[in-house]
């Protein structure tokens, strides 16, 4: 799924037009100027969670949660501008990460990673679904 | 790109680091004012920026010494423009100049921010490699007073965002054994310099450099490791070298090998991949120039700190070659390639870790904060690392850098907020605010410590020293040198100062109320050592005046030993004590 792809789903299901939303999110503070520049290319999972946490944030006007749970993923640090939004939508279930060690646990969020459609489709109506005021919204890690 | 630059430059090398530096640096005291990052993160803009200079101005925050205003990550277009660096015309659309200009007809210092890599962090393509001039020359049209430089997406070493493989650059293959004159020479019989490397299975891999950006590892000592064979000669000639030796590209096990005898580097590339990190292979001859008798030959890769050095210095030699100005090098690649031992070279300033935070605020967000954690985002963590760092500071060297202040953010208390600015005062640490100052007014808990003179004074001191621990209720032998993490202690900190005066802090690094031990002008004296201004003077003194700089309160005791009574979680206290006869 492109990035243009992702931000037309997000803005249908959300109920805003797409018209003009590059510019309308960058003001609003929830997309950033590569989201326009590099709207042909796949869209990663770093992205994906930088756009949900920044929507959730700018557009749901949600607060953060603290992100000492999220810790046990073991790239999260790997990413200083991204950490955060990682932590929020790990968090809040909006997206899961992936144990990669078959005799114990080590987990992994994939920051470059590309999802399919479909995953990607679905952490959009995770996004949305979310109320405000919630928390830790579900453990999706065993997934 | 094949690899890294071959390294001409012997100043740049691990042998001379701690010889003179490459340029001529003005001393200076550590920098202070706004950065953009831990406000706003990538989401800051004009608009917000020029909100800030008014209240810097608006606070007298200027007067009281911060200058320079910094534009972090986010403020760029995506990509360059015709070979150029231009402004994100949504979030800046006046441009860099307009933006210098305002600042500067305020009265105050302009700084930006790039990356020796590829890319920034934020993953805009726009980093400063292969760009060095071209950005240089760009950077001086816009007026800049300062710069940050960051390490995402580079290209010789294994760092955030770059290739992992590129540790085959930062470590020395797996060695097993060396041969000349048809002897072997087993690699685990031979000397080790530092702890980084290890024996295993008769052979020797981590030859390298500890990688600081986690708080893992102490900063104190020899960071890296070599191996050396010691090899008589019978006559002075040129000999055959053979490396038996196994390739990875993980931390611990690269493919970039240095020879050197005694300080001559007679080898210095990639050797070809091996099968496996399991699979020996012999290298081709290198020749090796031995004197008759003994001779150290040795096997090593400095190149993690050689060539992040080299792509530090690239950029300072272009501002330099731009232009006359003026500009503040701040070094951030987080401690990675333990910077201590070399940034006094090229810059004004090293940062010593990775992030302080990593939940930075936005626009009416204020961001988070932690007083500790074990990873590298809180203030203690960075706390403990540059505090036993004192050695590796000074006037005309630079600073340490643990990292821009928290105070204001979310998830730390007053009290935190406090002695976070004492702790960074008496470090000498760079003072750059990241709070969203509209939310400050004169007066208030915010601005009050972060305006709290008699702590900048201390910051300020043209004495330029960094405090010393000088003691710790917790276990140790050396509490000026010894890595603690353990948070549960007290600790004393002494700072000479320019007058004759020192400061002394008692930090109650624990989340509980402790009782906090004394010390005698003799323990300080004893600690402190020669950097004390007219020791005799503090030492024989009748009477000392003591003000306390949290209060402003001062008395004048006669008593030769100073203490903080009771502190509450996380509390400190600060004094300056002025020998008066």
């Amino acid at each position: 799924m492109t990035t243009e792809v992702f931000i037309r789903e997000l803005c249908q299901k959300a109920g805003i037009p797409f018209a003009g939303v590059f510019e309308r999110g960058r003001k609003e503070g929830w997309l950033d100027a590569e989201d326009e520049v590099y709207k042909d290319t796949p869209i990663t999972r770093k992205n994906v969670a930088r756009i949900c946490h920044m929507y959730l944030l700018k557009a749901m006007k949600a607060s953060d949660l603290d992100i000492s749970g999220a810790g046990m993923l073991k790239d999260l640090y790997d990413c200083r501008v991204c950490a955060n939004h990682v932590a929020q939508v790990y968090l809040r279930g909006i997206m899961d990460a992936k144990n990669i060690r078959r005799d114990g646990e080590f987990w992994w969020f994939d920051l470059n990673g590309e999802d399919d459609d479909a995953y990607n489709s679905a952490a959009i109506d995770r996004l949305l679904l979310i109320h405000v005021g919630d928390h830790v919204h579900q453990d999706m890690s065993g997934s | 790109m094949s690899g890294p630059s071959p390294i001409d430059d012997h100043r740049l090398r691990f042998d001379d680091f701690d010889n003179s530096d490459i340029f001529s640096k003005k001393p200076r005291l550590p920098a202070m004012g706004w950065n953009s990052w831990n406000a706003f993160g990538s989401g800051n803009t004009e608009e917000l920026t020029k909100a800030m200079v008014l209240k810097i101005k608006e606070l007298g925050l200027d007067k009281l010494g911060y200058e320079y205003v910094v534009l972090d990550d986010g403020c760029y277009h995506p990509e360059r423009i015709d070979g150029h660096l231009k402004a994100d015309k949504v979030k800046f659309p006046s441009g860099f100049k307009a933006m210098a200009d305002f600042v500067h007809g305020s009265g105050l210092k302009f700084g930006m921010y790039n990356d020796i890599g590829t890319r920034l962090c934020s993953g805009a393509e726009v980093g400063i490699y292969g760009y060095e001039k071209t950005d240089c020359e760009d950077y001086f049209k816009w007026d800049i007073d300062f710069i940050k430089v960051d390490n995402c997406y580079y290209m010789w070493d294994n760092a955030t965002f770059a290739d992992p493989e590129n540790a085959k650059y930062s470590y020395a293959p797996v060695i097993k054994s060396i041969g000349i004159d048809g002897v072997t020479y087993d690699a685990a019989n031979a000397a080790i310099t530092g702890t980084r490397a290890e024996i295993k299975e008769d052979c020797v891999a981590f030859i390298g450099t500890f990688d600081g950006t986690a708080p893992d590892h102490s900063p104190v000592g020899l960071r890296s490791s070599e191996i050396i064979f010691e090899i008589n000669a019978s006559e002075d000639g040129i000999r055959d070298l053979f490396v038996t030796y196994a390739s990875d590209a993980v931390e611990g096990a690269g493919q970039w090998l240095q020879v050197a005898v005694g300080e001559k580097t007679c080898f210095d590339a990639l050797l070809a991949p091996t099968q496996s990190r399991e699979t020996f292979t012999v290298s081709p001859a290198i020749k090796v120039e031995l004197k008759k008798g003994a001779n150290k030959i040795r096997i090593m890769n400095h190149r993690r700190q050689e060539n992040t050095l080299h792509s530090y210095a690239e950029i300072r030699r272009e501002l330099e070659n731009a232009g006359g100005r003026d500009i503040v090098f701040s070094i951030c690649e987080w401690g990675k390639t333990q910077p201590q031992n070399w940034g006094h070279k090229v810059g004004d300033s090293w940062r010593i870790l990775n992030d302080i935070t990593f939940q930075v605020g936005s626009d009416g967000n204020h961001g988070t904060a932690a007083w500790e954690c074990d990873y590298t985002t809180s203030i203690t963590s960075q706390y403990n690392k540059a505090v036993i760092m004192d050695e590796f500071a000074g006037l005309g060297r630079g600073w340490n850098d643990p990292d821009m202040l928290v105070i204001g953010m979310d998830g730390i208390d007053n009290i935190m907020c406090r002695s976070h600015m004492a702790m960074w005062c008496m470090m000498n640490s760079p003072l750059m605010l990241g709070v969203d100052l509209r939310r400050v007014a004169k007066g208030d808990e915010i601005y009050n410590i972060i305006a709290n003179e008699d702590l900048i004074a201390l910051d300020r001191d043209p004495l330029g020293i960094q405090a010393k621990r000088i003691f710790t209720t917790y276990e140790c032998s050396e509490p000026d040198k010894e890595y603690i993490r353990d948070n549960n202690r007290i600790d004393i900190l002494a700072k000479p100062l320019n007058d004759g005066s020192i400061a002394l802090g008692f930090f109650n690094l624990s989340q509980e109320e402790k009782e906090v031990p004394s010390v005698s002008t003799d323990e300080i004296l004893n600690k402190t050592g020669g950097k004390t201004v007219n020791k005799d003077l503090f030492a024989n003194a009748k009477t000392y005046r003591i003000k306390d700089l949290y209060t402003g309160e001062a008395a004048e005791t006669e008593s030769r030993v100073f203490g903080a009574g009771t502190l509450a979680a996380c509390d400190s206290k600060v004094i300056r004590i002025t020998p008066v006869s």
